[in-house]
Parts: structure tokens; sequence; C-alpha cells
């Protein structure tokens, strides 16, 4: 979801969904690290089946980091992507799966959002470089020190789209480490690896449920597989609760606000880059041992237990004397429905909405009120009933005006408080008023100290008439000055006579708002202003409605069917308000069929910039540039950002036009056959693929495929891979046992005694018009209940323990006989200290 | 003017109003069609069939800078301000683009750390000529302007 507050407001309602991670380290010694035995029981104490791996959230972070200086070049990138995912490995530990999905294309409802992070990451490189070197010119003038300029080209993170020669390597070098960790670690023996590289189209965590919901619907899956899907978007939590599989766990980094940030021009930190002095770095340690170690906590993991959340989802959501029977798995499909109204990412969110203004709550309430008007559930396996949404709809709609307002009061006050802070931080260096004398503080901790006050009464009187003293001293000066010193003995000390000008200064000037939603008058101005129409304009306003209507089905579809259409995209930059959902029945009845995703390439030109023109074929990329281009209006220089009444430009809503799909594919037309064969086989669609390791049961009986060199798709015997159903067919250039493996990391060894196998693997089939239900299936053994009883007290003495990880009847920490023996042997003083 | 004649046009082309009809993009408004139907059909004329990408291209470069405030390349803007000639558009939009706050955003933070040297402050703000006008001293200008003003294209600015 594209709103990082959720998960923020997801775990402080819903605590303890949060459960810590148990990370066994790799110890050392003489210098040769030891690896952790991952075929050791997990300490965590829970026993995984599948990892999911959602590449994106590692590839970036690995690429370029946020809290460490950046990777020197792309080898050093892949090598960091290699040990990040050993981690997760080694704290998860699956036992029968690991699957990484890498974004491929993305449906084009994506592509805008993409397309906008795309372009204002172009425009904040181009910023960052210009910034870079005028301050290091400044610096190397001042005769300071910096790093030489070994930057090379700085990294274009723009390159992690799908179809870019970046992509190929890593698509590459992830083959290298799956054959090199099934070949050499004892961990990965058993584990059916599964890799969808950027080729093959759909975005990762999609590719991820496409998998899962395929599974599910075969007969031989196992309804009790323990998932884990890693990843820190929040709408994999959604994507959890939509398979209603019951053991679904979500890990991610545990987000630690404020963290300090390398500078970007030498590397050090304690300061940023406008700050920057150019001094030569600190020695740490004495021999600068300590150099490339930050002192800084490693990163940490959390688990994100969804039984746990579907507990606290059933509290809530549980409904009595309903017309209908209750069903909760249904009652979590409208749940995960009513979410996506405070954001996602491919639809703007309604104004009215907001998560940290509690809309969530206010959703829940509203449908729980609403429900027994509606007569049934909003939605049934990913299909929306609209009039029952309009409901909905109608009754945010008529709060709109009071939240509009209320949102404006606290901010007001929020500002307010905000200023006087500011104010007190500014005026005081210390508490407004010290005690003198015996009363004065003392520091704590030194022998004997602080003593009694003697004579308390005589230290008093002297207290009130020194202060007596200072106050009428200062008036006098005062009157002296014309009243411009500060009041208090212990104020003005810095001589802080002139009042400080532009005191409000600080405060940076009011974001501008020309909309007002807090003022009557607001839907005019809205409309006027977003979508320069007239409120009267019944009909645009219904076809913004229709559109989003539209939306809110496309959205609902693709986390529970698939992607429904890949052309479909919301083509305004703004929501309607909820007040204009009106007359939804009927306003849509399906997608157009059997669309099909863009190439990668042609992908590239819907989502880049001109100034990333250089990762497409020139011709192609001349397309982006020339005023003879059929589509150069695709590529503006500058774009309007509306700030929406927000501060900063990132903040703000990115007014970029939409690419018409029809008008690029008739210009690339004219140019394919400029393509290289290397960038044709970009270009082409992929497929998933599955490697094993060589006495996986499942192993022989693809060496036989290959060994008879069979050219149809061969369906998986059920019996020999847990009951893991798919289509396999012959790879071109497959990975064989006893075939080396050249590396593509001149850091890293060829693989010369390889024993993995690799193979082209596709999902189950199933005809178009399928309908997976969203049902728990039969043979699901629901996880134990872990939030305390609400009649707990009722029925028992003792307080209640709450459950902190994963086992109900973990060991609590402890000291075992010898330590007890030792203990009693030091406190008896046998020992001198 | 404009009005009547776009009217007769289409009568007399129905043909080819029917193709260009074509060119609507779903969320284009009524006002936002006219104005860039009327820049389509005014040079019609010298794009043949094969080219016709290329006018409509340019007619949305037009738009996008009028309604949606993007910025081209100066040699394609001039090009379709000269296409746009007699295309009335009352009550455009106002806009400021990505690079504008950008450089309001630098401007205000040199001022409230005058040691940092910083990009020529004067040049930046008095970007748009005379029209700018500055509040006061220590905050920084508010004015959001006309994105250009020029004699062919009537401008107003929206009153809210």
């Amino acid at each position: 979801m594209g709103v990082p507050a959720f998960f923020r407001w997801l775990s402080r309602k819903y605590a303890s969904i949060v459960v810590h991670c148990v990370e066994e380290k790799g110890k050392e010694c003489k210098g040769v690290r030891i690896p952790v035995d991952t075929t050791k029981p997990n300490p965590n104490e829970v026993e995984f089946d599948n990892l999911y791996l959602d590449m994106n959230g590692i590839i970036h972070p690995c690429t370029h980091p946020e809290d460490k200086p950046a990777p020197k070049n792309e080898d050093e990138m892949m090598v960091s992507i290699f040990e990040y995912i050993d981690r997760l490995f080694n704290i998860v530990r699956p036992r029968r799966v690991l699957y990484m999905a890498i974004d491929g294309v993305a449906p084009r409802a994506k592509m805008n959002q993409q397309r906008s992070r795309r372009f204002r990451a172009s425009k904040e490189g181009v910023e960052l470089v210009e910034e870079k070197d005028r301050i290091r010119e400044e610096i190397l003038g001042r005769g300071g020190y910096l790093p030489p300029d070994e930057i090379k080209e700085r990294f274009d993170s723009n390159c992690i789209t799908p179809g870019t020669e970046f992509m190929d390597n890593l698509a590459q070098c992830l083959r290298y480490y799956v054959a090199d960790r099934l070949s050499n670690d004892p961990g990965w023996k058993n584990v059916t690896v599964f890799l969808s590289d950027a080729s093959v189209p759909g975005e990762g965590e999609h590719k991820i449920m496409d998998y899962i919901r395929r599974q599910r619907a075969q007969p031989n899956h196992d309804p009790n597989t323990h998932h884990c899907l890693c990843g820190a978007d929040a709408d994999l939590i959604m994507l959890g609760l939509a398979t209603h599989e019951p053991n679904f766990t979500i890990i991610r980094e545990e987000f630690k606000p404020n963290k300090p940030r390398p500078c970007a021009l030498c590397g050090q930190m304690g300061h940023e880059i406008k700050d920057c002095q150019g001094t030569a770095r600190e020695k740490q340690g004495q021999h600068d041992e300590f150099a490339d170690s930050m002192p800084v906590s490693e990163q940490e993991f959390i688990f994100i237990r969804l039984c746990v959340l579907r507990e606290y989802l059933a509290r809530e959501l549980t409904m009595d004397s309903l017309p209908f029977p209750f069903d909760f798995e249904r009652s979590i499909d409208d749940w995960v429905f009513m979410c996506f109204f405070v954001g996602n990412d491919f639809l703007p969110h309604l104004p009215s909405l907001e998560i940290r203004e509690g809309a969530i709550d206010r959703l829940v309430n509203i449908y729980k009120d609403v429900v027994h008007k509606t007569g049934g559930y909003l939605t049934e396996n990913g299909y929306v009933n609209l009039e029952r949404v309009e409901l909905i709809m109608q009754a945010v709609g008529v709060a709109e005006d009071n939240i509009f307002k209320k949102r404006k009061e606290d901010d007001e006050g929020f500002k307010r408080r905000m200023k006087e802070k500011r104010k007190r931080m500014k005026d005081q260096r210390g508490p407004a008023y010290m005690t003198t004398g015996q009363f004065a503080p003392q520091a704590l901790g030194r022998r004997g100290r602080p003593e009694a006050v003697e004579n308390a009464r005589h230290q008093a009187f002297d207290m009130r008439m020194q202060h007596n003293k200072d106050a009428a001293q200062s008036l006098k000066a005062s009157i002296k000055n014309g009243g411009n010193s500060s009041a208090g003995p212990s104020g003005g000390a810095d001589g802080r006579g002139m009042k400080r000008k532009a005191e409000d200064s600080d405060s940076e000037p009011e974001p501008e708002d020309n909309v007002r939603l807090w003022e009557d008058g607001w839907k005019q101005r809205y409309f006027k202003n977003k979508f320069d129409v007239d409120v009267s304009d019944e009909d645009f306003r219904k076809k913004v409605v229709r559109s989003y209507v539209e939306g809110l089905c496309w959205v609902l579809r693709y986390y529970y069917q698939g992607c429904a259409s890949w052309k479909w995209y919301f083509p305004f930059h703004y929501a309607p308000f909820a007040s204009d959902f009106k007359d939804l029945k009927g306003m849509f009845t399906d997608f157009e069929k059997d669309t099909k995703p863009f190439k990668p390439l042609e992908q590239l030109m819907g989502v880049f910039p001109a100034a990333s023109g250089n990762f497409l074929p020139t011709t192609w990329r001349n397309l982006m540039s020339s005023p003879d281009s059929a589509i150069i209006d695709f590529y503006p220089d500058d774009f309007a950002i509306d700030l929406n009444g927000k501060k900063y430009a990132w903040q703000g809503v990115a007014l970029l036009p939409f690419v018409d799909e029809a008008r690029l594919r008739a210009s690339l037309a004219e140019v394919y056959s400029d393509l290289t064969p290397e960038e044709v086989r970009r270009n082409s669609l992929g497929s998933d693929m599955m490697f094993l390791q060589k006495s996986h049961p499942l192993s022989d009986f693809i060496h036989e495929l290959y060994r008879t060199e069979s050219q149809e798709g061969t369906e998986i015997p059920a019996e020999l891979c847990h009951g893991i159903q798919g289509t396999l067919n012959l790879d071109d250039d497959p990975i064989l046992p006893d075939k080396p493996v050249a590396s593509p990391i001149p850091t890293l060894r060829d693989i010369t005694q390889n024993h993995a196998i690799g193979v082209k693997f596709k999902d189950p089939h199933f005809a178009s018009d399928f309908v997976f239900k969203a049902v728990l299936l039969p043979g699901a053994k629901m996880p134990n209940k872990v939030l305390k009883p609400g009649d707990w007290e009722k029925g028992n003495r003792e307080p209640w323990r709450p459950q902190l990880g994963f086992n109900q009847h973990r060991q609590q920490a402890h000291l075992d006989q010898s330590a007890l023996s030792s203990s009693r042997y030091y406190h008896q003083g046998n020992v001198n200290n | 003017m404009a009005n009547m004649d776009v009217e007769d046009f289409i009568q007399q082309n129905r043909a080819l109003a029917e193709q260009v009809e074509t060119f609507r993009g779903y969320w284009e408004s009524e006002k936002h069609w006219e104005a860039r139907r009327e820049f389509i059909l005014r040079n019609i004329s010298d794009y043949e069939d094969p080219h016709l990408d290329q006018l409509v291209s340019l007619s949305m470069v037009w738009a996008n800078n009028v309604f949606l405030g993007c910025r081209y390349s100066s040699v394609l803007l001039e090009k379709v301000k000269d296409m746009a000639e007699g295309v009335v558009v009352e009550d455009a939009p106002v806009f400021k683009t990505r690079d504008e706050i950008m450089k309001k955003q630098k401007v205000c933070l040199s001022r409230t750390h005058p040691h940092t040297s910083c990009v020529s402050k004067s040049l930046t703000r008095f970007m748009f000529s005379s029209l700018l006008s500055v509040s006061d001293g220590t905050r920084c200008s508010q004015m959001v302007l006309p994105r250009f003003l020029t004699s062919k294209i009537l401008c107003k600015k929206t009153c809210f």
C-alpha cells in the first residue's frame, strides 16, 4: 500500500501481532567466518515451510542504502544482496520452498505511480550531483580534504526497472547464487527454489500471490503450509489476509526512526552534505580498525503474525443478530476492501479518509452500523457489490464536512504547540529557575553527599531576599536600557539585548492551499482547482466516480483473483469526494478481456523520463527528446507539483501526462527493427525457474526430462514435491549437476562441483473465468490463540502471561544448575574480588 | 470568433471531425477538449495522414503546457505557441513546477542559514520579470504567477 503510516497505525492498535526475530549470528574463529548451520531447529521456536522474498524490497536497500555509504560498484551490490538473502534464510529456515520474485512489467495501473517516482528520482539525482559539485568546489577551495571522487557514475536507481541491463545481470547473478547455495549449504538441501526474474511480467508480491492462490486451488495443496513472506510494504499484510491461509507470517525490517545517515560527499556520519567541512575522518580505534563498522546496531527484523491479527479482527468485526449468516472470512475480505480506501498504489485516496485520523475505525463503525441495511457483505471472492458500497460511501459523505473542519483544528493546534515548544527551546538554556545555596542541585553518588540541610528557614529567607534584590536590580537596569533586557537573575547573561529579528522566520512559510477544505464551498474549489471544471458539471464528476469505482473493483480483483486487466488505469490525478458516490449500481460491469502486459523495453519507454534514456536503445531514446517525435509529449522537462497543502515537493502530486498506449506502440513499431539480438532477448517475456539439489526426490524426474529432451510441458507428480503442482519445461541453457557454473562476479569463485538442477516452471493453469475462492480450505487447522481471552479474570486467579513469541510454552530465561552453584560460590566470598 | 469557425469547419468536414473526435482523452473536460480540438483543426491541413500522430503529439504538448503545467524544450514550446495562434483559453489554471518549488525552498533555506552560500538568490526569485511581488522582506514570495503571459493567449488568474 502506498501508505507508510498504515503499518504504524496497525502495529499500535494491534500490538501483539509483532514478534521480534531471534537471529543466530555466525561465529568467527581466527579470522575465518563459520556459517550458521541452518539445518538446526529454528531458534524462533517455529518451523516455516515456505519463504517468499519480494526482491525489490531487498534490491533497493542493497544498491542505494540510506544508512550506510553506497556500494562502490555493481559487484559489491550483488554480494550485498546475497548476504541479505543469507541472513533471511538463516532467520526463517524454510524447509520446503524458497520463492524469489523480482518485479517484472507491472500492470498499467501501477505504471503511472512508477512513472511519477522515476521522473522525480531523476530530478533529485541531478540536484544532488549539482549540490555535491558545488560544495566540493567550496571545500577544496578552502583547503579541506575529501576522498578522491571515485564516484564514477552516480548510481541511477531508475535502473532497477525490468528490461534494463542491470536487471538482466541481476538475474544471472541470482542463478549463480542459487546454484552455489544448493551445492554447498546443507540447509538448502531439501529446499525447492523458485526464481521469477524481471522478465516475467507482474509485480513481485503479486507473482507470489498468484503462486499461492494457484497452489491453494489444486487438490494436493497442504492447507497447513506455514508461509513466511518478506517485504516492507504494508499491503503485504492485506495480501496475506486475502489468502485465507491459517499460517501466514510476514517478516520485515524493524523501522527505527531518525537513523543517522552518512554525508553524501565525504561518507562520514554526523553531518549532512550542506554542513560538510571536508575535514579528515577521525581514527576509530587505535589503528583505525573500527573504521568500517558503524557504531550503530545492525538492522533487526520482526515477524508479523497474521493469525494474531485475525484474532483481533474477530473481536472487532463480529456482529450479532444479522439478517444473514455471519461468516468471519467474508468480514475479513470486507475489512481488506475498506483498507483500500485509505490508500493504495493505484488510486489517489479520498480526501476525507486519512489513516492518522482514524479513517479505518470510522469505516469499520459505519460498516457495522450499515450492515443491517446492506443485507450482506460488501465483497465476495474479490468481486464488489456496488450498491452496498454506496451505502458506506454515503455515510462517510455525510461526515465529510466535519472531518475537514476537525482536521484544520487539529492542524492549527499542532502548529501552535510546535511553535510554543520551539520558543521554549530557544529562549532557555536550562530551567527557568535554579535553586541556590544549600538547596542547589548536587550530583548524586559521591560519598556522603548531599548533606542534610541546616537551618532551612534561614536559608529560604536568604534566597527570597536575594531574589528580591536581583529583581529590583534588573528592573532598574531595564528602565535604563529602555526595556530590552530579559528578566530573571540567570537569564540575559549572553547579552541578548537586541530583539531577534525575523523570529518567526524559523518557521518556513505556510504552505499555500487554494482549496481550503475547511471552509464552505470546498467542493467547488476542489473541482475547479484540481480538475478545472465547474462543480455543476455533473457528467464530468460522474466520469471521475465511475473511473474510481472501476479502480476499486480492479484493485480488489487484483488481490483476490489476479490482474483483471493489464491496460486499465485511473486517468485522473485526484479522487472525488465520498459524497459523490451516487447511483453506483450498474456503473461498472467488467474489464476488457485478454489484455496483455507491455514488453519490458516498451514499459521502459512508458515510465522513464528523457534523462534516463541511456537505458534504452539509441533510436528509442531519440523518441524521448526529438521535437519531431510523435510521442514527445510524454516526456516533459519539468512538470507541475500540486502541493495540496503540504510543504515539500516530494509530498505533492506530480502532474504528469498519461501515456497513450496506442500512440506509443505506433511510434515504436518504426524503430523495433533497430534492436540488437541482446536487446530483443531482454525485451521478451521469460519464465519462472525452479532449482533443486540433486538429492531432492523431484530431481531425478527432471534429469530424466533433460535426457529424453522432452519438448512438451510435463506436470509435476504430486507426491514428489510436498503437493506442489505446476508445469515443467526444459531450459535452453540449463544448470545441470556436474556441469560447472561460471561466476559472473570476479570476487566469487566458479562452481566446479555443481549439484543443482534447473528447469522452467509454470503455475498450474486455470480457465480465464475460474474464480479462486477466498475461503479456509478443508483440513486447515487454526493455530493456537494468543490473545488474552476476554473472560480470563473470571475463571483464573493468576495474572495473564502474554505470549511473547511463537511458542506458548517457551522457556523463560533461567539459570541452570551450574550457574546457580557458581553464583553461590562467589557470594560466599570464596574469591577475592 | 473561434467557436463559430470551428463549428462551421466541423459541419463541412464530417468525416475528418469524427476522426479528430477519436483523439479526445477520457480525462479531458469539455473546456480542455474544445481548446485542443481547435488547435488540431487549425493545423490539420499541414499534416498528412501518416504524420497525424505528430500533430496529436504537438497538441498534447500544448495542452499539457496550458492545462497541466508541463514544461518542454523552448524549441518545442515556441513551435506550439505559433501553432496555437488564434486559440483562446479563458481562465487557464496556474501552476508551480517542481523546479520552481525546489529553488524556492533553497532560497528559504538559505535565509535561515545565512552562512551557507547559495545559488544566485536574485536570479531565481525574479524569474518572472515584473509580475513578481514580494510580500515582505523576511518571508519568501508566495504569489503564484501565471506561467506565461502572451498576447496571443488570454489568461485570467483564477479568483479563488
